[in-house]
């Protein structure tokens, strides 16, 4: 019996779409509208998102004022010549006062206006500066230097830049270095996760006795938080007490132990291996999950046709794990993409993935503007990669 | 033919043998590979600060002169108030998202409605998306409201627990015969009571899953903590044990000491519910 919704069952979903909203899809929005501006928090002129310009109008007419009673004391004391040009500027900034005296405290304005108090501070200097010269004396020349350079604060222009950030992107070096290493530390981690987890699953899935045991051994490394092992990870791998870095030396898998954790290779290893380590165990889980649903007759009957067991696994185990597969490796994937606690803590930021140089550019910078561009383009390369595993998968993820 | 007899039925035995002897051998040395970190870190807890650098000691397996100095540094230092503050998180992030995952759970499951099948899709959407595009947003939202350094961040918890909980509940309330909702509704329980009196208790395995794959997540997360709770007052474990390691010297006697006891927890947790755990992590890889 299918009912249809009526507003008392649309509240037993309301909390759910409004933690959504909320923590979800606002904080999607705003980043993508933050690509749009020079959004920058550690500058006053940037901190905010201004699609007009504003103008703190109290200060603004306060030094307007300031501007003009000098300008009045002055006038007297030049020639008759250039007292017509301070007469002019003392009108203009006279219309000014008059203007925003009586607006609110911050105002919001077009861009005309925002290009017309430009020009007028600009033009207010100039006549400070070309009168220096000629009378050194003059309060415009000697006291205007602070309140101009204040009249400029006022004025905050707006620092919508349209797409300003995703044309710095494509020119970005360091972009496209952190997307090598993300596609690199994905790709590599995540094939070696399926190789060796598939190989467990078929041992736990053949072994009858002691699966309890290899399944409690397995979740814990996956059930420890991801800093808590990077840590581990980084004392085994520390170039003077590690035990691990010291045994690879010794095999030679590496020419010294303090390598692991400072060249660039050293530290993709280190961070796959670690990666590895975590979560096999977590595939194998999955794909023994898989194996599990196997109809056993099918082996029976493949042995009985005389199937060897790399025959019967090609043929029967790999095409009726595929959808597991796919799943197990679609999670996985989009997991290591956005890897950032691992690498963070193991080398405080290097191999530099796209997560990594996102926050360092964002929290360590105060650049949200550039830093939001990064985490959309991490954005539109998780929507391909599910994407062409969900075309893959025939939409049966999300089938009911 | 008498020699074909005596090697035949012993032939595939032997085989046999030596593929079981293989296979143990495999699964002896997946074990110890991974527990041979913990171990290692265990070993290095009971170690004074000489040994642990030390050329001649620093691989031994038993200290020389064994010590819980480093447990004492720690506590001292206060990590367990940090194992304190992710108990409260994780704790009220698993309270509010069982509740809201099974009411919404309870409507999908049973409900058609317009949108059911892009509700579905924003929520596995959302399970995917790198977190990174939330965090400068909400750490602006907090800001605003002066949420910063607070319990509250276990409302921003809700992007990455909520999806999988609903995930998990739909499909255990799916498995709950619609009959038996009925008899309750006819007996005269509203749609309020029959969900958390009838099909909740029902579904109690579910529940319990998501609530312990939810705990879990919540106390494993990092980059929020992170960013919203800088201070040490309101620190989880994961962010507290990363402040151990200062920028010139790395105790590593202090730090394995304090890894051994956060991990108890989850060490605990693994071993009391690993049924209801494998079940989480698989939920939604079959399909039935």
């Amino acid at each position: 019996m299918q009912r249809r919704m009526t507003w008392k069952e649309f509240c037993f979903i309301l909390p759910l779409l409004l933690l959504v909203s909320v923590f979800s899809l606002y904080p999607i929005l705003s980043s993508f509208s933050y690509t749009l501006f020079d959004y920058q928090t550690n500058n006053q002129a940037k901190n905010a998102l201004y699609t007009a310009a504003t103008l703190n109008t109290m200060l603004y007419v306060e030094d307007c004022d300031y501007l003009v009673y000098y300008l009045n004391k002055d006038i007297p004391n030049v020639d008759e010549s250039d007292r017509a040009t301070l007469t002019a500027l003392v009108d203009k900034l006279e219309a000014q006062k008059a203007a925003y005296a009586n607006s609110e405290k911050t105002i919001s304005l077009p861009a005309a206006t925002d290009q017309e108090i430009s020009a007028l501070i600009a033009e207010t200097e100039q006549v400070a500066q070309s009168y220096a010269e000629k009378y050194p004396t003059l309060r415009i020349v000697t006291k205007s230097g602070q309140i101009l350079d204040e009249m400029k604060t006022c004025l905050i222009s707006s620092n919508f830049i349209g797409l300003t950030n995703y044309s710095r992107l494509v020119s970005d070096d360091r972009f496209g270095q952190a997307v090598g290493n993300t596609f690199v530390f994905t790709i590599l981690s995540v094939s070696v996760e399926l190789l060796l987890g598939m190989a467990l699953a078929l041992i736990m899935n053949k072994a009858m006795r002691g699966i309890g045991l290899v399944r409690t051994t397995a979740l814990i490394p996956w059930a420890i938080p991801t800093a808590v092992s990077a840590l581990i990870w980084c004392y085994l791998y520390d170039g003077t007490s590690g035990i691990v870095a010291a045994l690879f030396t010794r095999l030679g898998i590496i020419a010294a132990p303090e390598l692991l954790l400072t060249t660039a290779g050293g530290t993709m290893f280190g961070a796959i291996l670690a990666d590895v380590w975590k979560t096999t165990p977590y595939m194998a889980l999955l794909l023994l999950a898989g194996l599990q649903v196997i109809d056993r007759g099918l082996y029976e009957s493949s042995s009985i046709d005389g199937a060897g067991p790399i025959r019967t696994f090609t043929s029967i185990t790999l095409p009726l794990l595929k959808s597991s597969m796919l799943v197990a490796l679609l999670f996985r994937t989009l997991d290591a993409f956005r890897v950032y606690d691992l690498i963070a803590v193991l080398t405080k930021g290097t191999p530099e993935t796209l997560s990594i140089y996102a926050y360092k550019m964002m929290i360590g910078q105060s650049n949200y503007g550039y830093g939001s561009v990064i985490v959309v383009a991490m954005f539109a390369m998780v929507a391909l990669i599910a994407f062409v595993y969900v075309k893959v998968l025939g939409a049966e993820l999300i089938q009911e | 033919m008498t020699t074909q007899t005596a090697i035949q039925p012993d032939g595939p035995d032997q085989h046999r043998r030596i593929g079981h002897v293989f296979m143990w051998a495999l699964i002896i040395c997946f074990i110890c590979i991974n527990l041979f970190p913990f171990l290692w870190v265990l070993v290095t807890s009971f170690k004074p600060v000489g040994e642990i650098y030390g050329a001649e000691t620093a691989f031994r397996v038993i200290a020389i002169n064994p010590t819980i100095n480093n447990y004492l540094t720690v506590v001292n230092k206060g990590i367990l108030h940090s194992v304190f503050n992710s108990l409260i998180v994780s704790g009220i992030t698993t309270l509010y998202v069982v509740m809201v995952a099974s009411m919404s759970a309870y409507i999908i499951a049973r409900i058609h409605f317009r949108g059911k099948t892009a509700l579905m899709s924003l929520i596995l959407g959302i399970s995917m998306f790198p977190q990174m595009i939330i965090v400068g947003p909400i750490f602006n939202m907090f800001y605003q409201f002066r949420l910063l350094n607070s319990y509250w961040v276990t409302l921003a918890y809700s992007t990455i627990t909520l999806p999988l909980a609903v995930w998990i509940m739909v499909a255990h309330f799916k498995q709950i015969p619609i009959s038996v909702e009925e008899a309750a509704r006819i007996d005269g329980c509203s749609q309020w009571q029959s969900l958390w009196k009838v099909i909740f208790p029902m579904a109690a395995p579910g529940v319990f899953t998501t609530a312990i794959m939810t705990f879990i997540s919540a106390w494993n997360e990092y980059l929020l903590t992170l960013t919203l709770n800088a201070e040490k007052d309101f620190q989880t474990v994961p962010v507290a044990i990363n402040t151990l390691r200062t920028q010139f010297s790395i105790l590593w006697g202090e730090i394995t000491a304090a890894t051994i006891l956060v991990v108890i927890p989850t060490l605990a947790i693994v071993l009391l519910f690993q049924k209801q755990i494998v079940s989480g992590i698989t939920s939604g890889a079959v399909k039935e």
